[in-house]
Parts: C-alpha cells; sequence; structure tokens
C-alpha cells in the first residue's frame, strides 16, 4: 500500500524537514502536512518513479507554502526545543552539530533546499534536480554555491563565543 | 590540467563519469591543492550527514505514524499544547492547504483602530443576559464582569466555562498580561491600575481551522502579534502563575 511506503520514508522526511526548518516541531509540522497532502493526492504518483523524490517534492512545496511563515513565532515560542536529543555523544560533537545545523539555518532557502537534498539526505544530483525540478547544470552550481557559503558560516563560528 | 571547483565537488560527491573521475584521480597525485580541494569537499559531506544522522534514529511521532481523524483539543496554554502534543496523537488535519494567514502588526493599528475592532466584536463577548463582559472606560477597554473575574482567578490552560485564559506572562513595562479566550473573540488582558484593560481583541478560532494547530495558534494573529509586542522573557510557568494571582496581579518581575 502506498501509505505503508510512505510511511517508511518518515525519518528521511523527518531529517530533510529538520534541514529545511531547524525546530523540531516546525519540521514534524511540515512533514505531518506533506503526509496529509501525499495522501490526499496519491492518485498523482506515477508507480515506476521514485516515491521519495514526489515525497520531497511535496515537502519544498508544503514548506514555501506553509510553514516558512509560522518560523517567526515558533522562535518566539519554543526556543528550549532546539539541542533536543543530545543523546550521550560528547560535547564537542554536540556542538559541531549543532553549529552546522545553525549554519545550515542561515542559508538562503535555495541553499538549504539542495543542501538538504544532496549533502543531508544524500540524493544523486539528479533526483535532487528532479525533486527541484530545476536542470541538473542549475542544480550543481546552486550546490556548489551553497558550499561555499556553509564553509564560509562555519569559518565564521569557529571561534565560538556562545 | 584545472578542474572547476565544481567538477572536483562532483568528483568528491560521486557524480562524475569513470573516465572523468580516473582524470581526476590522476589529478589529484600530481597536485595537492586539487587533493586538498577534494577533501574539503568530501569532510563537509560527511560533517553534514553527521550532523543529521541521528534523526534517522528517533522513534518518528505518533502523530505522523497515523494522520487520521482525531477531534482538535482545544487548548489555549502553550504548556497544555506541547504537553498533550506529547502524550496523545495530535490532531490531523484535512489535507486541503491552509489559507495564507493574514499578516499585521497590531500596534501599527494604534487606539483607533482598537476602538473599532472592541466595537465590532464587543456584542460577541456579552454572554446570554449577563453584563456586558467588556466596558469602555474613558479612551480604555477593561474587562468586567465574568471575564474580569476569570482573568483574576482562572488558571491558565484549562478549561473552565465561557472564558478560557491562556498564556501569563510578564510584560515589559512591568506589569501582567494574560490571553484568553471568550465565545468568538480572544484577546489580551493587561493589568493597569487594578483593571484588566484590553488592548487588543478579535476574532477567534477561524484561522486555525481544520489544518494544522500549533500551539498558540488558537490565538488569532493580530493577539499574537499583541504578545509578542509586550512580552518580557517567557511565558509564566503554573508556579510563577500562581504567585501572581496570590499577589492580585499586582507589578511584574
Amino acid at each position: 500500500m502506498l501509505a505503508d511506503e510512505i510511511a517508511a520514508l518518515l525519518p528521511r522526511m523527518r531529517r530533510f524537514a529538520r534541514a529545511l526548518t531547524f525546530h523540531r516541531e516546525d519540521a514534524d509540522d511540515l512533514v505531518q502536512i506533506a503526509m496529509e497532502r501525499a495522501l490526499g493526492r496519491s492518485e498523482q504518483w506515477e508507480p515506476g518513479t521514485r516515491l521519495d523524490s514526489w515525497i520531497f517534492r511535496i515537502i519544498k512545496n508544503a514548506w514555501i507554502d506553509e510553514v516558512r511563515s509560522r518560523t517567526r513565532r515558533a522562535e518566539l515560542f519554543a526556543p528550549e526545543e532546539e539541542g533536543e536529543h543530545v543523546g550521550d555523544d560528547t560535547a564537542q560533537a554536540h556542538q559541531q552539530r549543532l553549529a552546522i545545523q545553525k549554519a545550515i539555518s542561515l542559508l538562503s532557502e535555495e541553499h538549504r533546499l539542495v543542501v538538504g537534498l544532496v549533502l543531508v539526505d544524500g540524493l544523486p544530483y539528479k533526483e535532487a534536480a528532479d525533486v527541484l525540478e530545476i536542470p541538473i547544470g542549475t542544480l550543481t552550481s546552486r550546490l556548489a554555491r551553497a558550499r561555499e557559503a556553509l564553509q564560509q558560516l562555519l569559518a565564521d563560528s569557529t571561534p565560538r563565543t556562545r | 590540467m584545472t578542474y572547476s571547483d565544481e567538477t572536483l565537488m562532483a568528483y568528491a560527491d560521486g557524480e562524475l563519469e569513470p573516465a572523468e573521475r580516473a582524470a581526476i584521480e590522476q589529478a589529484m597525485q600530481a597536485d595537492p591543492a586539487i587533493a586538498e580541494a577534494v577533501a574539503r569537499h568530501r569532510a563537509l559531506r560527511q560533517d553534514i550527514a553527521a550532523a543529521f544522522a541521528g534523526i534517522l534514529d528517533e522513534p518518528v511521532p505518533a502523530r505522523l505514524q497515523a494522520p487520521a481523524a482525531a477531534p482538535v483539543a482545544p487548548v489555549v496554554s502553550l504548556d497544555a499544547a506541547r504537553a498533550a502534543r506529547k502524550t496523545a496523537p495530535a490532531p490531523a488535519p484535512a489535507p486541503a492547504p491552509a489559507p495564507a494567514r493574514r499578516r499585521w502588526s497590531w500596534p501599527e493599528w494604534g487606539a483607533l483602530a482598537a476602538m473599532l475592532m472592541v466595537g465590532v466584536l464587543v456584542g460577541k463577548v456579552v454572554p446570554q443576559g449577563g453584563q456586558p463582559a467588556i466596558a469602555g472606560n474613558g479612551n480604555q477597554v477593561v474587562a468586567q464582569g465574568e471575564l474580569a473575574s476569570a482573568l483574576d482567578r482562572q488558571v491558565g490552560g484549562r478549561d473552565a466555562g465561557a472564558v478560557r485564559v491562556g498564556v501569563s506572562f510578564a510584560a515589559r513595562d512591568g506589569g501582567y498580561c494574560r490571553s484568553f479566550v471568550m465565545g468568538a473573540s480572544a484577546g489580551l488582558a493587561c493589568r493597569e491600575g487594578g483593571q484588566w484593560r484590553i488592548p487588543v481583541l478579535a476574532e477567534a478560532g477561524q484561522q486555525a481551522e481544520g489544518a494544522y494547530r500549533q500551539a498558540g495558534t488558537e490565538l488569532p494573529p493580530a493577539v499574537l502579534d499583541a504578545i509578542d509586542a509586550r512580552i518580557a522573557g517567557k511565558p509564566l510557568d503554573a508556579a510563577a502563575e500562581e504567585a501572581a494571582r496570590a499577589r492580585g496581579w499586582k507589578g511584574g518581575r
């Protein structure tokens, strides 16, 4: 059943959404919206094409449509939720993870999308271009610029004073 | 032979054809700068993957696993909303895209708009057969009757009768404010001179309909904006709220 196949993608959907929104609750809201849209228009998925690309495209569109407008408010009300799931990794690994997530959250939306698809999820360029509905050449140059911006942000944050 | 950064990136990402790949591997041996550039691309990719890897192992929240119809719990309190979200499968909205949110900033509307808005809504906060819940007092609007006593006494986030009080917080000017929902209206009340002054009152409930409510969105944007504009720090927790109530909502922190 399609619903089961989509449910199997939930961990990846959540991870991709976190690359887009940074805040856990916003990300899960986004995933929930995307789930509902996907299930509500499952007849639009063409069997034989990649289900993950289709779902990621729905997440992307949902993000652009809805969640973006709410982020500011969520920052007011849910600041303590960032940095949950600290688990038992070392403080340094945790710091690094936060620094990277933070840096990604500072990227432009276009750049966050390519980073989320290629570097966070690990999609091949072709699939990522497909999700974003752009030519592969555009995807490649956008990804190169996003990486540059990210390197810059991370370099700036290295002498961390927080 | 020089290669563009894009090509080296594509190599690091495993995106090149075998022939090109072999050429770059040769170039890396000949030129340490090329090897370094590739290593940088690889390291960034690995660091990013590692930063997000843990999310795959997190338990998927129940609300995402079962997107079935469930009643929407009427919550005003942010804490209650979050607590509910942690224990129960959350509301599953209709698949229709939510209407675009109206965004405007309350303070810019000024006092005149406040009076007009209250004028429009005032009929809706008159309980049947009871005393009006708000009254004009000079150029201010203040709570009275049932609303005033709920603001005085009600514990935030608890559903109790016609008025539901939501978040309470200390405002930047030092006084206390509390949000409330009453009938078709929602507003913010701030303690001033022994009264609950109402700087904003708006129509409640429509915008969160069906789709997707997150903590606090039961309050209309105008009220949320008014909270944004005033709040000092975070909303009061239960203990702080109790203490403020015990002091008759006099003075902030």
